[in-house]
């Protein structure tokens, strides 16, 4: 089980999520991604597609910089 | 006796069983060579044109496209 | 397959499909369609997989654009007049996306060729207007195991199955063209230029959901709709062991080309 990252705080929706599926897809089952995304609609798109497409979301948080948050991501 | 059958999804009502070939010319089918037929879901060939259509039989005519079809629906 | 930034940009509507996916637009891109008929079904379908970035696209037509054909056959436009139709279609498609390669052939689908055209496709369209050569694709495809999707418009009607090997098959439904005269051709009839759009998308879809094997394809179901009433059908139907060409005893062994309609040629011949 491996963890991968993926740096998302420049991109707008939904292009946000289209990346976040691009990395899942090249991770084997069982490995984690952990998303930085920006607050707003990044926030409030990325991890409800994760989950309603299938993927786990195991924690959301907001890192040392406000208005950035991690999002971890399971396959 | 009344006879309700559905062609090409629509009920439609018949005084008594008929043939098949009566009930493409109920039907205004002008041309019976430019349609195939299935009878409850099974294709239905020319020479069986005279078989029976009973209470709740469901028929279809399925016409030539692309190229044409001289029959108004 | 490693997509360009700009790939995934383009193709972001597709890869935020759940039944898509990153994977599902590799298929897409790997994918081959041939599209036999540049004309009022083969022009939606050949806007719409060159959108979704099918990787190859071959379109087969032997005429070249006619003021009639504008109506309804929406790739070719008023400038493209006397054009050949592939090369107009080929031109729209690499406007639209670069990253398709078009095989354009200037020729009719016949006996001689259909085998050696359809083999290195994934997919066939059937995207013509006259029986004769719609058997014919039945036919080949039949034979050499490969999937296709029929369609059929006139006035404001249109009808399309989609064949898989071992489903059924145009002649299980048709057994054999009609005599060329006895029923009136597109160009004799009229039809309502949507109507085209209507259909060809559908094939268009089809042929998405073959390469990425999404839902259900159209296979064992005849979908028709009369677009004046917006009413659509599917007539449920099954391999006929009857069949001539893919039942119990086949008749039909190798490709016919059945004589067209009159008119149909005259019409074809004027536009040359």
């Amino acid at each position: 089980m491996a963890t991968f990252n993926l740096d998302i705080t420049k991109e707008h929706c939904p292009m946000t999520f289209v990346k976040t599926k691009i990395e899942l897809a090249k991770l084997q089952k069982g490995d984690i991604l952990n998303v930085s995304l920006s607050a707003g609609e990044p926030l409030e798109n990325v991890p409800r597609s994760a989950t309603e497409q299938g993927f786990t979301v195991l924690s959301v948080a907001e890192t040392g910089t406000k208005g950035i948050f991690n999002v971890e991501i399971q396959k | 006796m009344a006879t309700t059958i559905k062609v090409n999804g629509q009920s439609q009502e018949l005084a008594k069983p008929i043939p098949l070939s009566e009930l493409l010319i109920l039907n205004r089918i002008e041309q019976p060579d430019m349609v195939s037929i299935q009878l409850n879901g099974e294709f239905v060939y020319k020479e069986d044109y005279e078989t029976l259509i009973n209470d709740g039989d469901e028929v279809d005519f399925l016409y030539f496209m692309g190229g044409g079809n001289s029959i108004t629906n | 397959m490693e997509f360009t930034e700009e790939q995934i940009v383009r193709y972001s509507r597709h890869i935020l499909l759940k039944d898509v996916g990153v994977e599902g637009q590799e298929k897409i891109s790997n994918g081959k369609v041939l599209i036999v008929g540049a004309g009022g079904l083969g022009a939606p379908v050949a806007f719409y997989l060159a959108a979704a970035g099918v990787g190859t696209i071959g379109i087969i037509d032997g005429d070249t654009v006619d003021l009639s054909n504008l109506q309804r056959q929406i790739i070719h436009f008023t400038a493209d007049m006397g054009k050949t139709k592939v090369l107009s279609a080929k031109e729209k498609i690499a406007q639209l996306n670069p990253d398709v390669k078009v095989n354009a052939y200037q020729d009719l689908f016949t006996s001689a060729n259909a085998f050696e055209l359809i083999k290195d496709y994934d997919f066939i369209i059937d995207g013509t207007d006259n029986f004769p050569v719609k058997f014919l694709i039945n036919d080949a495809c039949v034979l050499a195991g490969k999937p296709f999707s029929h369609g059929g418009i006139l006035r404001f009607d249109g009808q399309t199955f989609t064949h898989t090997q071992g489903n059924v098959c145009y002649r299980c439904l048709f057994n054999s063209p009609p005599p060329p005269n006895a029923v009136p051709t597109c160009s004799q009839a009229g039809v309502l230029g949507a109507i085209a759009g209507m259909l060809g998308t559908i094939q268009a879809a089809e042929a998405l959901k073959y390469l990425t094997g999404v839902g259900e394809l159209l296979t064992n179901r005849l979908l028709s709709f009369n677009a004046k009433t917006m009413d659509f059908r599917t007539v449920h139907t099954r391999r006929s062991p009857r069949c001539p060409i893919c039942g119990e005893h086949p008749t039909v062994t190798t490709l016919i080309d059945y004589e067209q309609a009159a008119c149909d040629i005259l019409s074809h011949k004027n536009n040359s």
